[in-house]
C-alpha cells in the first residue's frame, strides 16, 4: 500500500497494512530545509520542495500545502506583519465591527493574496508526489475565520452582544472557505483539513458549538465533499471530548486529537471517526526520542484497533527535532 | 443568607428609591454575584448600584460580590467546564462593575503587585488580558506590559513596580527558551524572590522544572489560586 492507500483505507475503517504516519508537518519542513519560513509561506516552489524532501526524509503518509492561519484574512484585507522566520500575524484586521462583513466580497482564490501560492504548492505536490502520499490542502473553519477578521476578543464578544452579524460572519466564512477549498481541490488537494481552533469547548461552550457552529461546519463539509474531496478532516485542538461525538452529524471522517485528549476515550465516545493523533507537540523539542517512542507505543494501543493515524496531537513546532519525528515514524513501522 | 427564590416578589424588590437593606440586601448580592457570573454586565452595574446606596459598607459589600463571583468561576474551572467565552465575560461584567465603583482608579489591591505580559515573538495576547481582569477582581494590582514583550521590559516593570510575581503567557512554541531566561536575568537584578508564572497553551505543555519557573498554570483561575496560596 502507498500512503494515499493507506490513509483512505484507515478513514473507511478497512484494513491497511500499517498504522498511517502523518505528524503535522507544516512550517517544520521549511526549518528542516534551511530555509526561513516567510520564504516557504510566500514561495510556492520553495515550499513544495520542502515538503516533499520532508515527506521522502521522514517517510510519512501526507503532505501538507500552506498552512497558517492568516491566508484568507490577508485575502480578504488585513494587514499583516512577517516576520523573517516566524507566522506572519494580523496587524489590523480588515472588519471593526461584525456589521461590516456585509462590505466585503468572497476572494478570487486564483489571484487574492497568497491563494495562488497555496494552489501551486498544491498543484506541485500532487504531481510530483504521484498519489503515492495523500496531498492535503487547509481552509480555516467557520469561528476561527471569523476571529481571524475582527480579533478574537472582539468577535467572541460579538457574539454574544451582536448575535445576528456575528452569524453573518460565520456564513460569509464558510463560502470563504468553500471557494478556497474548492480550489485547492481542483489545483489537485485530495482533501482540506478544516483548521477551527477556535471552535475548541476550551474556547466556547458546547451549546455555542451545537448552536452556530456545528450546522455551518455540517455545510462545509458537504460542501467540500461535493468539490471532490475524498474525505473530510476537522481540526479542532484542545479538550475536544464533549464535542467528539457531534462531529459525525457534521459530515466529518476524520478528526485530530490534541494531546490532553485520552485517545482510548475519543475511540469510545467516536467510534465511526477515524482519529489523528496525539503526541504532545513539544514533546518533539523538549523530549528524546525514547519518550516519543513511549508515547507512541501507547497511542498504538489504541490505533491497532483501527481507524487511527499516528500524529503529533496540533501542529509539530517548527523547531521539532529531527530525531524525535523519526522516532514516530519507527514506531509506527516498528509495528509491521 | 436567607432565600430569596421564596421570598415574595415584592418583598424583595427594592424601594422605589433605590436604596436597599435586609432579606433585600442578601437577595440585590446574591442576584448580583449571578449577574457577574453569568456574565451579564449590563444588570450587574444596575444591580452593584442599588447594592452601593445600600448603607456606609456598600462599595465593599460590591468588591466582595467581585471576588465571589470570580470564585464561582475559579470553582467551575476545576470541575474542567473552563471555556474563554464564558470567562471573558463574567471579566467584562467585573471590569464594568469595577470602573464604576472606582472611576479614577483601580480596585483596591491588598494582595499586591503582579506583572503580566506576553514574550516578545508572540502577538497572542486574549490568555493574558483574562487573567489580568479575574487577577484585579481578585484584589492584586496587575502591571500588563504587553504582548509581543521584551523580556528586559519585564523584569524592569518588576522592579519599579516591586512586584511579588511576574506572569508569562505563551501560546506558540518559540517562546519557551525566551521564559527559560527570565529567572537569570530576574537574578541578575537582584530580584530572585519574584515568583515565575507560565501559562498558555505552549508554555502549559511544560513542567516548572523545564521552564525554569516557580509555577505553571493550568488556565487563569490556577494563576490565582497559585498567588492567593502566596498572598492569602
Amino acid at each position: 500500500m502507498n500512503g494515499l492507500e493507506r490513509i483512505l483505507a484507515t478513514v473507511r475503517h478497512g484494513q491497511p497494512d500499517r498504522v498511517p504516519i502523518v505528524p503535522q508537518v507544516f512550517g517544520h519542513a521549511a526549518r528542516l530545509g534551511g530555509v526561513p519560513l516567510r520564504r516557504y509561506l510566500t514561495d510556492a516552489t520553495v515550499l513544495a520542495q520542502c515538503q516533499l524532501d520532508a515527506w521522502r526524509d521522514y517517510g510519512t503518509d501526507a503532505m501538507f500545502g500552506l498552512f497558517d492561519a492568516c491566508v484568507e484574512t490577508e485575502a480578504l484585507g488585513s494587514g499583516m506583519r512577517y516576520p523573517e522566520d516566524g507566522y506572519p500575524d494580523v496587524e489590523r484586521f480588515i472588519l471593526e465591527q461584525p456589521g461590516d462583513v456585509a462590505q466585503l466580497r468572497i476572494p478570487d482564490p486564483g489571484r487574492a493574496g497568497r491563494m495562488p501560492v497555496a494552489l501551486e504548492a498544491l498543484r506541485r505536490l500532487r504531481q510530483e508526489g504521484q498519489d503515492q502520499a495523500m496531498v492535503a490542502g487547509c481552509v480555516l473553519g467557520p469561528m476561527t475565520l471569523a476571529c481571524q477578521l475582527m480579533g478574537i476578543e472582539k468577535t467572541l464578544f460579538a457574539a454574544v452582544d451582536e448575535t445576528p452579524a456575528f452569524e453573518r460572519m460565520l456564513d460569509f466564512a464558510v463560502e470563504v472557505a468553500l471557494a478556497y477549498g474548492s480550489a485547492q481541490l481542483k489545483a489537485g488537494a485530495h482533501l482540506c483539513i478544516v483548521f477551527d481552533p477556535s471552535a475548541s469547548p476550551a474556547v466556547v461552550p458546547l451549546a455555542f458549538f451545537r448552536e452556530l457552529l456545528m450546522p455551518r461546519l455540517r455545510r462545509l463539509c458537504q460542501g467540500l465533499k461535493d468539490a471532490g474531496a475524498l474525505a473530510t478532516w476537522l481540526h479542532i485542538a484542545g479538550p475536544a471530548e464533549p464535542i467528539l461525538p457531534l462531529y459525525p452529524a457534521c459530515g466529518v471522517d476524520i478528526a485530530c486529537i490534541d494531546y490532553c485528549v485520552d485517545p482510548g476515550r475519543a475511540r469510545a465516545l467516536a467510534p465511526g471517526l477515524c482519529l489523528t493523533g496525539n503526541v504532545r507537540p513539544l514533546a518533539f523539542v523538549d523530549s528524546e526520542p525514547a519518550a516519543i517512542a513511549e508515547s507512541c507505543a501507547q497511542i498504538l494501543g489504541i490505533a491497532r484497533m483501527g481507524g487511527f493515524m499516528l500524529s503529533s496531537g496540533c501542529e509539530l513546532p517548527v523547531e521539532a527535532r529531527p530525531e524525535c519525528v523519526r522516532a514516530l515514524t519507527s514506531a509506527a513501522l516498528a509495528e509491521v | 443568607m436567607g432565600s430569596p427564590a421564596n421570598e415574595p416578589a415584592s418583598r424583595l424588590d427594592p424601594p422605589a428609591s433605590g436604596a436597599i437593606d435586609g432579606p433585600c440586601l442578601d437577595f440585590a448580592l446574591t442576584r448580583l454575584v449571578q449577574l457577574l457570573t453569568e456574565g451579564d454586565a449590563a444588570a450587574a452595574l444596575l444591580e452593584a448600584r442599588r447594592v452601593r446606596v445600600s448603607g456606609a459598607d456598600g462599595s465593599l459589600q460590591v468588591v466582595k460580590a467581585l471576588e465571589a463571583a470570580m470564585d464561582g468561576m475559579s470553582a467551575k474551572c476545576t470541575a474542567e467546564e473552563f471555556n474563554l467565552l464564558e470567562i471573558m465575560l463574567a471579566g467584562r461584567a467585573a471590569t464594568l462593575v469595577a470602573h464604576d465603583l472606582f472611576p479614577e482608579g483601580a480596585l483596591p489591591s491588598p494582595r499586591g503587585t503582579v506583572v503580566i505580559a506576553t514574550p516578545e515573538g508572540d502577538v497572542h495576547d486574549l490568555g493574558k488580558n483574562l487573567t489580568r481582569m479575574v487577577l484585579t477582581s481578585k484584589g492584586f494590582r496587575v502591571v500588563d506590559c504587553g504582548k509581543d514583550c521584551p523580556l528586559a521590559v519585564m523584569v524592569q516593570a518588576v522592579a519599579r513596580e516591586e512586584a511579588f510575581a511576574l506572569l508569562v503567557s505563551g501560546l506558540i512554541s518559540p517562546v519557551v527558551p525566551l521564559v527559560r531566561q527570565l529567572r537569570g536575568l530576574l537574578r541578575e537584578c537582584g530580584l530572585a524572590p519574584v515568583r515565575l508564572v507560565a501559562g498558555g497553551a505552549a508554555l502549559k505543555q511544560c513542567t516548572a522544572e523545564a521552564l525554569n519557573v516557580d509555577f505553571v498554570a493550568g488556565d487563569a483561575f490556577d494563576t490565582v489560586r497559585y498567588l492567593e496560596a502566596l498572598r492569602p
